[in-house]
């Protein structure tokens, strides 16, 4: 044992660090869970990758690793942001996220690399290296929105206007979207292109989480009565109803059902939060089953997509192929799997399964790493929500509460979407599994989601000592927060 | 204490506002979030309970669906195992090495059996029934596909040891030459499938010839005799006289008949037929030399119809039936290769399943609505040769894999249909049918020389001008049968002039060469 004088000695270097620091505003404070947990993701993912390589080569061998390492260097650099900038933030979401966008970049090594070409800076990047480029700016969003956002009076104050920018968004894609895949879905402007859909189900959250932890004392009492229903005050329903239409209307007029389900489940959810009133869910299901009745007879595509899950093989080579193709990959896949490169991605040059890089990521995986796999990546997703939500019960009040629970239930709502469409538990509808599919939209929106979530989990920093340049900021902050007002006021 | 405690109650009268216990205000965000959890775990469990399905309960199946690309991918990767005759000589192997091996047939007597393997056409037959085996999709060592991954060499290809005897097979096809029909011969103490024979058939070679194949096939797909039908497990025929051991087997196994039975009216009846409903059945005349009714012996030695019809009449639509079906009838038997199901009556009329009595009468001695598949009376003589106990057919008797471990698939019983006495007693008339003075003039030509043997000849009216269906079952030696046959030749005629002296021949070439001699 040693005295205490040489250890302070030893820390002496830190403490001149952390001074250095403390002075431009700014404590560290280590993470060591999330380290640990980020170790474990960083030996799976080398593992994972080994195996791959291993597969492909013949022999024990990690390849070419450079994608990798750059991806695990981008994870830790991350952490070392938090860290240093001495954030108090859930120390389990990174290394989940991490994990899955890190399987995201496996499967898409994997997968025949020609699915997906484009030329980012002048150089021509295939599906592996473009979905780096994708998970590294989400995760750029995800430390800036989970660092820089210290203030929720944004998003909290101007619910109205973010609803507006949302159906503006959705008016633009009506209007100028180009179709994919029988749905109206892509806004391209200029160079860029993506999915306004992937953003407008945060900007629904946000507004959502306004609107409800406003009025939620009076939408959980209740004076109208509908039948065996206790309903509250018509006007108060109205934006319930607006939130069906708009979600019957992506239905008809962008054909995107996962969207809409998507949106109508996560209004629902947050809804049953704020009030606790069954009564609600189950008008609102009724409200569905209603619309999806009157959908079902009216559009030949709603009516495809329902036929085919019933029955796959009345058209086994025309509309049932692409699920009967990943119901045999699921079989193939079996208990433990085929192991990392070693299933059907193709045969031929036909891909095993219609985009299966994108809708039918979760086959691909099963196929793969088998069932124990895919129940692996399913507990991944329950872990998101248990952090969620453990942030939502602790949040200081009722809009930080249903905000972390709506960006939760987004991204669990989502998987639970696609992946009980890829294996017929529900419908099939066209939407991404979160942090796994390939697609830069996606990865950014949940990036930022995941980033909004480490926000809200932050248990307050200590005010950053007062200097000049963000007195300068301020108040241009504040210019902006007066313009801003009158907006909302004017749209509300 | 007791007084003040009862002062503290405080009685509520109905008009009186109950007490409020919540709060004011709307409900605790926190405490919705365990409901919410809640539905969110239902519906993960959901998925969850998805995976297990796909992934466990259905996989072997998906896995081996015929239009799974990953059985595509297998033949690509592992070659095809070979398949054999019980004496080891090759029916089906691998041809040419590079790319995807096609299949080569060299005896094209079994191709009913064999069938094919074509790029264009999938699968028929062995090569169809044992498809997932061939490829090594399925292995044999148990928990292998589990931990296929951990496997250099994925697949595990095995070899088929077929009970098929080619010589057998070939006979069967040169006696039935251009003739349409089907033969059938089993070993009944095991239910080995030694020949399964249908007549015309296609040349397998030509089916997976990748130049020509597909205008072979559309040529086969014009033809009228449908060569690419499996006559002998899907061919649907009027069985005829010799459909009377099923009403044997019924009326023996209820009770309602036995060896003595006879129909005291019988006699006068072979003059002005047998009378049922206005309906008149009459046996032929020349078979009809005894002035006394007959018993069971004597009418099934000469096939006498009215005879019959009374016995299935004295048994019952109930147990005509019953019987039919312990022995198969109304269901696809359990065997390797696609089969039709034979039936006894074609509709769910008033009488017990039968439209009336008339229907029933016919039905007893192989007219009416009776239709069987030659596999199907196969069984019938298998199970009177059996002792009554009826052996699964079968086709493979082992699976042999390239990594050198060998599954046996052993004789399985399916159903004791009648009791051992009532099938001796059955025996014994059949080899009366073939051997007694009576017999030997309708089906005398099925004995084997030296050999005891029984049998039932049938000839089965088709009405109208068309030529009956010649009919044979039986099987020999009658005291401990190695082989029982069914031969049937599409408009052959009576019984006697094709296919008994078919039979004779088969069973007489087979034990000939199960001894060496």
């Amino acid at each position: 044992m040693r005295s205490a004088t040489p250890t302070s000695a030893n820390t002496r270097p830190w403490t001149e660090a952390a001074r250095a620091l403390y002075r431009i505003g700014i404590r560290p404070r280590f993470r060591w869970q999330e380290l640990g947990l980020l170790v474990v993701v960083a030996i799976a993912l080398v593992t994972g990758w080994a195996s791959l390589e291993s597969f492909r080569n013949g022999r024990l061998e990690i390849g070419e690793a450079g994608l990798l390492a750059t991806y695990v260097a981008i994870v830790f650099a991350i952490h070392l942001a938090f860290v240093v900038t001495g954030r108090r933030m859930d120390q389990v979401l990174l290394p989940t996220a991490a994990l899955l966008a890190g399987i995201s970049l496996l499967l898409m090594q994997r997968l025949p690399q020609d699915l997906v070409t484009q030329e980012i800076a002048g150089r021509e990047l295939s599906l592996g290296p473009l979905q780096l480029v994708w998970i590294a700016m989400g995760f750029a969003i995800l430390a800036v929105v989970a660092i820089f956002v210290r203030s929720d009076g944004w998003l909290r104050r101007y619910k109205y206007t973010w609803a507006a920018a949302g159906i503006g968004l959705l008016l633009l894609v009506f209007l100028l979207g180009e179709v994919t895949g029988g749905a109206r879905l892509t806004l391209r402007l200029g160079p860029l292109a993506g999915q306004p859909s992937e953003l407008l189900k945060v900007i629904l959250v946000v507004f959502l989480a306004g609107y409800l932890a406003e009025n939620r004392a009076i939408l959980a009492a209740s004076s109208t009565r509908l039948g065996p229903l206790n309903l509250p005050p018509i006007p108060y329903l109205l934006p319930m109803l607006a939130m069906w239409g708009i979600a019957l209307a992506i239905v008809i007029v962008q054909r995107d059902l996962g969207a809409a389900l998507l949106y109508f489940l996560v209004f629902l959810a947050l809804l049953y939060v704020a009030t606790r009133r069954a009564s609600y869910v189950v008008l609102g299901l009724l409200l569905f089953v209603a619309g999806g009745a009157v959908l079902y007879g009216m559009f030949p595509h709603v009516q495809e997509r329902i036929d085919i899950w019933i029955d796959p093989f009345a058209d086994p080579q025309g509309a049932g192929y692409q699920i009967i193709r990943a119901m045999y990959a699921f079989g193939r896949g079996g208990i433990l799997g085929t192991g990392l490169g070693a299933g059907l991605p193709q045969v031929g040059d036909i891909p095993s399964i219609p985009a299966i890089h994108t809708d039918f990521v979760f086959a691909a995986l099963a196929e793969e790493m088998g069932m124990l796999g895919a129940l692996a990546l399913l507990g991944l997703y329950a872990l998101i929500a248990q952090r969620g939500f453990r942030i939502a019960a602790t949040a200081a009040d009722d809009f930080r509460a249903l905000l972390a629970t709506g960006l939760t239930l987004v991204i669990v709502i989502q998987a639970a979407i696609i992946c009980g469409g890829n294996l017929r538990v529900v419908p099939l509808t066209g939407i991404t599994l979160p942090l796994i599919s390939y697609g830069g939209s996606s990865m950014l929106v949940n990036g930022a989601v995941i980033g909004l979530l480490l926000a809200l989990s932050d248990r307050g920093v200590e005010p950053p000592p007062p200097g000049t340049r963000q007195n300068v900021i301020r108040r241009l902050g504040r210019r902006a927060r007066g313009f801003g007002g009158r907006v909302e006021e004017a749209i509300s | 204490m007791t007084f003040s405690r009862v002062a503290r109650v405080r009685v509520r009268f109905p008009w009186q506002r109950p007490p409020r216990i919540k709060p004011p205000g709307p409900p605790r965000v926190a405490g919705s979030l365990l409901r919410l959890s809640l539905a969110l775990a239902i519906g993960y469990s959901g998925l969850a309970a998805g995976l297990v399905f796909w992934q466990v309960v259905e996989a072997s199946r998906l896995t081996n669906d015929p239009l799974n690309p990953l059985v595509l991918s297998a033949a690509r990767q592992a070659p095809r195992g070979t398949i054999y005759d019980r004496s080891g000589r090759v029916l089906a192997h691998n041809v040419g090495g590079n790319g995807v091996p096609l299949r080569e047939y060299p005896y094209l007597v079994a191709a009913p059996v064999v069938g094919y393997r074509s790029g264009i056409f999938g699968t028929a037959g062995l090569e169809r029934a044992y498809d997932a085996q061939l490829t090594g999709l399925i292995s044999l060592r148990p928990g292998d596909e589990l931990l296929r991954k951990f496997h250099d060499q994925p697949y595990n290809p095995s070899d088929l040891m077929t009970s098929l005897d080619v010589d057998l097979q070939r006979l069967g096809v040169d006696l039935l030459g251009d003739q349409r029909g089907a033969v059938v011969a089993i070993e009944p103490a095991t239910g080995r499938i030694l020949a399964l024979v249908s007549s015309p058939t296609f040349n397998p070679n030509r089916v997976v010839d990748p130049g020509d194949g597909r205008q072979y096939v559309a040529d086969l797909r014009e033809r009228d005799d449908s060569p690419l039908l499996n006559r002998a497990t899907q061919g649907l025929y009027v069985p005829g006289s010799v459909f009377k051991i099923v009403t044997a087997i019924a009326g023996f196994s209820s009770g309602a008949i036995n060896a003595s039975t006879t129909f005291a009216m019988q006699p006068e009846e072979y003059e002005s037929g047998f009378l049922v409903n206005g309906f008149r059945i009459r046996d032929f005349p020349r078979r009809v030399q005894l002035d006394h009714p007959l018993n069971f012996y004597e009418a099934t030695e000469v096939s006498s119809n009215i005879w019959y019809a009374h016995a299935g009449l004295v048994s019952g639509p109930q147990n005509l039936l019953d019987a039919a079906s312990r022995l198969g009838f109304g269901t696809r038997l359990p065997f390797e290769l696609p089969t039709s199901p034979s039936q006894v009556t074609g509709g769910d009329g008033p009488f017990g399943g039968f439209r009336d009595e008339v229907e029933l009468a016919n039905a007893a001695y192989g007219q009416a609505e009776v239709l069987v598949t030659p596999l199907q009376m196969a069984l019938v003589g298998s199970t009177i040769a059996n002792d009554g106990l009826l052996m699964r057919p079968r086709l493979v008797d082992e699976l042999r894999a390239s990594d050198g471990s060998v599954t046996t698939l052993g004789p399985q019983a399916w159903t004791q249909v009648l009791s051992p006495f009532d099938a001796q007693v059955i025996s014994d008339a059949m080899r009366l049918a073939v051997e007694g003075p009576f017999g030997e003039a309708l089906a005398g030509a099925a004995k084997v020389p030296g050999v005891p043997t029984a049998g039932k000849s049938g000839t089965a009216q088709l009405g109208g001008d068309a030529a009956p269906h010649s009919w044979f079952i039986g099987f020999a030696p009658a005291d401990a049968p190695q082989i029982v046959v069914a031969v049937i030749v599409e408009g052959g005629g009576a019984g006697a002039q094709r296919a008994v002296p078919m039979a004779g021949d088969l069973m007489t070439y087979y034990l000939k060469e199960l001894t060496g001699s």
